[in-house]
């Protein structure tokens, strides 16, 4: 019997409507008339508005020049920008000490890098506890006074830096004091929960605005007498009072995600309370709150720029002493305001890109 | 195999008792769990609980190292009274290791640390000595090749087998164990009863284990406990237990499980 030897084909490609950009489209573009119209309408929007932002931006821009008089046409003139670059992002700190505030913003990502990097032992008996003394070091640093520096007084601290340090040194307080919270809202002695319960509700409840001045008039009675706290020491009093109150709660939830039998693991071993919570609970907690507490503080981060109505200055209040300016008066505050939005949008953006990142490495390696 | 034998019977007649609970009484609410429990353990006894669903077993074996509080009777291990006092909790927990039906590792330390956590922390062990007994404990329950991995890479038999060396690195006088096979696929159980038969075996550990291993409950137990509705309802010689049944709610469940 003659059998025929049997080739393999290789698999057609599969029809053209079914792959390809043309079939992405016609699939999540043009599905259905409703569909095809909001497409429609929104290339439309596109077409009518990226050339016109695009020359804005760029094409009719002003880059080159150092004053006022280099801003010609109709485009953006970031001249402006470039001239108040330095006040923007470090506000009126001492012209030739501004290293002292590079190595403050880089030693933060300095210190998180190496945390994650640094194996385990390292990161916990090094880069955490070295974490949780930043803000001491920084205001060491910044101030000067305690190094043999020239000494400079907050008045003069400002800037994006001002609102990136500000920010971290409140997170990293409220770290600690916010999982006291937690705890103590969990806790079965009923002086210790209340507290808590009414810290915690009592800072998620109030504006955040109302806190601020709260902390500039009502804070001060409660220093001893005669004692002068500055105003930005105060400030950041509010913002980790304000961020433990929020951050409790996103502990609490991680609480309660923490299955029962860890704790009961936990007591059987004959751990203590305060081992079990910091050796056991803490760090599968701060696993599952990551992502909740990456989007807490940037709204914490993004708070900060309401420090200028307290006559602090921050970039927004830079931003806007610079406009009023008489060598740059007459509108450059589209420029001005839309830097700012880029900057924050920019850092927000990675802190959720990197927040995303970390949602997906817990789904494959949080098993059990 | 039997280890049923003469030498350890007369040993462990003659010995202290490290477990005596009286007129235990416990509740839920109004829901009375625990019904004038009497039990008196003996240094060196294995005793299997077994009974159905909801009869109260956990609770019972759980109010032994305080994972559960009872409102009225007394219980003593070890010569410690279990009352409110931090002290005894901790001393008596020292004493007591358990092993949970869903193992209760820790997820975020590695199998090593996992086991050297107690050692460290409550024994205040230096480091080095915590990890020499680690290891040997992960040899004895066969698996000392997977110390430096987490939890999670491990089968259900293995993290098992990691939660009794957990408990055995802390040298208790007493184990107790919660349904440690009936989370398990088939296959595994036998490697985890094996390591349980070899701990009785060769420690003369006192273990109480509720568990519904029949054969189990056979080759190891000195006593076996039949719980229902809360209360004890027998208890009896493997031998006696299996074969000559007395009350009527133990034969029904016998006919049922078996
Ligand atoms: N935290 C609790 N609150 C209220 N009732 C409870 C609680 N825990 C257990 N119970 C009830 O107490 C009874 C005894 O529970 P227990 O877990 O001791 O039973 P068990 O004999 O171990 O059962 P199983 O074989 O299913 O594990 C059950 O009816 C259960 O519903
Ligand atoms: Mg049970």
């Amino acid at each position: 019997m003659n059998m025929k030897e049997f080739i393999a084909k290789p698999a057609k490609p599969a029809p053209s409507s079914a792959v390809g950009p043309v079939a992405w489209m016609r699939e999540n573009l043009f599905s259905s008339i409703l569909n095809t119209a909001c497409t429609v309408v929104f290339v439309a929007f596109l077409v009518s508005i990226i050339p016109a932002l695009f020359d804005w931006f760029f094409w009719s821009a002003n880059f080159a020049g150092a004053t006022q008089a280099a801003c010609v046409g109709d485009g953006a003139c970031w001249v402006f920008t470039k001239a108040w670059f330095q006040q923007l992002m470090y506000g009126s700190y001492t012209d030739g000490e501004l290293w002292r505030v590079n190595i403050c913003v880089i030693s933060l990502f300095a210190v998180i890098y190496a945390a994650t990097k640094l194996p385990k032992d390292y990161r916990n008996k090094i880069a955490i506890p070295l974490f949780l003394v930043l803000p001491f070091i920084w205001i060491i640093i910044l101030n000067g006074k305690l190094l043999g520096l020239e000494h400079v007084s907050t008045d003069y601290w400002g800037g994006f830096a001002l609102n990136v340090l500000m920010a971290a040194a409140s997170i990293i307080v409220a770290f600690p004091l916010s999982f006291l919270w937690a705890l103590g809202r969990r806790s079965e002695m009923p002086f210790a929960r209340t507290v808590c319960v009414i810290l915690i509700e009592f800072f998620r409840g109030v504006p955040v605005l109302a806190l601020f001045f709260m902390g500039s008039v009502m804070l001060p009675l409660f220093f001893p007498e005669g004692t002068n706290v500055d105003k930005l020491i105060r400030v950041w009093i509010v913002l980790i009072l304000f961020m433990s109150g929020y951050m409790a709660e996103v502990f609490r939830g991680g609480f309660q995600a923490i299955p029962q039998g860890q704790y009961e693991a936990a007591d059987s071993i004959g751990l203590s309370y305060w081992q079990k919570n910091l050796l056991i609970i803490l760090p599968q907690n701060i696993k599952i709150s990551m992502p909740n507490i990456l989007a807490t503080f940037i709204m914490l981060f993004k708070n900060t720029t309401f420090l200028l109505i307290i006559g602090i200055f921050e970039i927004l209040s830079t931003t806007q002493a610079a406009l009023t300016n008489s060598n740059w008066l007459g509108g450059h505050s589209t420029e001005g305001y839309v830097f700012v939005a880029l900057l924050f949008w920019i850092c927000c953006f990675s802190m959720s890109m990197i927040s995303n990142s970390i949602e997906r490495k817990l789904e494959t390696s949080h098993r059990n | 195999m039997t280890i049923n034998n003469q030498a350890t019977k007369q040993k462990i007649e003659k010995g202290e008792n490290i477990i005596v609970i009286e007129d235990m009484n416990k509740w839920y609410g109004n829901f009375h769990v625990l019904k004038d429990i009497n039990l008196t353990v003996k240094k060196g006894e294995r005793i299997v609980v077994c009974g159905p669903s909801g009869s109260g077993k956990s609770t019972m074996i759980r109010c032994i190292n305080r994972l559960e509080v009872f409102q009225q009777g007394s219980l003593i291990v070890n010569g410690v009274p279990m009352i409110d006092d931090v002290k005894n909790i901790e001393s008596i927990r020292r004493e007591v290791g358990m092993v949970f039906q869903h193992f209760n590792l820790f997820p975020h330390l590695t199998i090593l640390e996992n086991l050297t956590l107690g050692p460290i922390w409550v024994q205040k062990k230096p480091k080095e000595e915590a990890e020499a007994t680690a290891m040997k404990y992960l040899e004895r329950v066969k698996i000392p090749d997977q110390a430096l991995k987490f939890p999670g890479q491990l089968s259900g038999g293995q993290q098992q087998r990691v939660a009794i060396a957990r408990s055995l690195c802390m040298a208790p006088e007493i184990m107790l164990f919660d349904e440690p096979t009936s989370a398990l696929d088939p296959e595994m159980i036998k490697e985890v009863l094996d390591v349980m038969i070899e701990l009785a075996d060769e420690e003369g550990m006192t273990m109480i284990c509720v568990t519904h291993e029949m054969g189990f409950a056979k080759t190891v137990a000195d006593r076996v406990i039949f719980m229902d509705g809360g209360e004890i309802v027998e208890e009896n010689t493997p031998h006696e237990f299996f074969d000559k049944p007395e009350t009527d709610r133990l034969q029904l469940f016998l006919s049922q499980i078996i």
